[in-house]
């Protein structure tokens, strides 16, 4: 869910680009210095932006008999962290734009705020929350993914409101119609994209392991530890 | 897909190709700028006119790709604009209301962001997005960065085709026929979409480090021509554009 081309005001455009600005310099940062430290995660890295554009070209059944597709950006958190998600959801949201025509370059800034930085964020914190408290993994990453796509869509909500407060109601009303329009596609979804979460986390439990431990996310197996 | 994919195809196939990204990005950014900057009458109306005379002309997009890349944004902004439009109110149990102020705001949203989109294609059209990584390489971008972008989207080609060709397969196996194989295939087609993500990046890796791949994939480019009279033309038509509107609403 973005916020489609020239839908906000020229101030919004510049604030929201100047709030997610720090974030994705910082990714960018992050970015750069691992690839100098280790070339050969610059492919990985590309590996899974591309990944999660195209994710976004996988439909999920919707409840208003409609489909939608998954943001990617909560299982890319738990993947390698919400910073370096920063900068490769600013890169495919400028894809998204100029190749779907999904999004657009002056919102650009909002969309990255709400799907690059406050979704994988929250996504991250959920899965580090059910790891503390020794949840299955499986649970942690529901939570991780559902939450990251909740967050997306109630900042995109927020972000709408204060661009357009009701004549009549004022901000709360016109959150209030933001988030209720899009909860009709949208809280599906997230729980669609939790459940695909664990699906394809169990999968890839299975035959990507060494990957995973090599990504921080899962622990070594014992005789891996000791051999 | 098949929009996204009409608009590179569209960025390809331009007369337009040949033309400096400096060039097109002073007319494409500076139409966006007046597009979310200007007021709708008679600005953005006038960039949406101007938009598609550019599409439909000199950047040869064709009435039926505009279309079929058009429609996406068009649900995007309608869904926006008819939530704009309606007001809500809780005083007396929940109201919904059409008001003039609604109304007014809608109208101008929704040509506004006609502009906006017409004008992002009039760059999205005629600029592959390789000729894009060139420009940021030329504005010294650091090239970690360029290139991580090139490479996703290099990757994004090949793993369309495998999505499509899993999509298909699963289609084929009657996996799309309710809502639970539904959910169980885009779960295993993300999945093999992820493995082979990451086997295609480490085969790659391994056969370039072979060859030599230290920082950057150089690619020899075609030179592109750049245009004084071009730019100037552009610069002016913007100024006449902004000159326009500020009358208008002086006079108004």
């Amino acid at each position: 869910m973005h916020i489609a081309e020239g839908f906000l005001p020229v101030t919004h455009c510049v604030a929201w680009y100047a709030v997610s600005a720090p974030f994705v310099i910082h990714g960018a940062r992050r970015v750069i210095a691992e690839s100098r430290e280790h070339p050969e995660s610059r492919l990985l890295l590309a590996a899974a932006g591309a990944f999660t554009f195209v994710l976004s070209s996988i439909k999920l059944p919707s409840v208003t008999g409609s489909s939608s597709h998954p943001t990617g950006t909560g299982l890319g958190a738990v993947l390698f962290g919400p910073p370096v998600m920063a900068f490769l959801s600013s890169v495919v949201l400028i894809f998204q734009a100029l190749l779907l025509a999904h999004g657009g370059i002056t919102t650009l800034g909002a969309n990255v705020f709400s799907m690059g930085i406050v979704g994988p964020w929250v996504g991250y914190a959920f899965w580090v929350l059910a790891k503390r408290l020794r949840w299955n993994a499986n649970v942690g990453v529901f939570l991780a993914l559902a939450f990251a796509d909740l967050s997306t869509y109630c900042v995109t909500s927020a972000q709408l409101a204060i661009a357009f407060p009701d004549p009549v109601s004022g901000l709360a009303g016109s959150l209030a119609k933001f988030l209720g329009v899009f909860a009709l596609t949208q809280v599906p979804l997230a729980l669609a994209e939790g459940v695909l979460g664990v699906l394809v986390f169990r999968l890839l439990r299975d035959v990507a392991h060494p990957e995973l431990v090599k990504l921080g996310v899962l622990k070594p197996r014992a005789n891996q530890a000791v051999a | 897909m098949s929009h996204g994919l009409a608009l590179d195809r569209a960025a390809w196939s331009s007369p337009w190709r040949t033309r400096s990204v400096r060039d097109k990005g002073v007319l494409s950014l500076g139409l966006l700028v007046a597009a979310v900057s200007l007021p709708p009458l008679p600005g953005d109306a006038a960039i949406v006119v101007v938009c598609l005379a550019l599409l439909l002309g000199p950047i040869d997009v064709g009435a039926a790709r505009l279309g079929r890349i058009l429609w996406l944004p068009l649900v995007s902004i309608a869904i926006g604009v008819a939530t704009v439009a309606v007001s809500v109110s809780w005083d007396a149990g929940v109201r919904l209301a059409v008001t003039p102020e609604g109304t007014a705001m809608a109208g101008h949203l929704a040509v506004r962001a006609l502009a906006a989109v017409l004008a992002m294609f009039t760059l999205a059209c005629s600029t592959p997005m390789v000729d894009l990584f060139s420009a940021c390489r030329r504005a010294r971008v650091p090239a970690p960065l360029v290139e991580i972008a090139a490479l996703v989207y290099r990757f994004t080609f090949g793993l369309l085709e495998s999505a499509y060709a899993v999509r298909d397969a699963q289609g084929a196996r009657l996996g799309m026929v309710n809502r639970r194989t539904t959910m169980r295939s885009a779960g295993m087609g993300a999945s093999a979409l992820f493995l082979r993500a990451w086997d295609r990046a480490r085969r790659l890796e391994e056969g370039l480090t072979g060859r030599g791949y230290t920082d950057t994939l150089v690619t020899l480019e075609r030179p592109r021509r750049r245009s004084g009279a071009f730019l100037a033309l552009s610069v002016a038509g913007l100024a006449t554009l902004v000159a326009v509107s500020v009358a208008w609403e002086v006079v108004r």
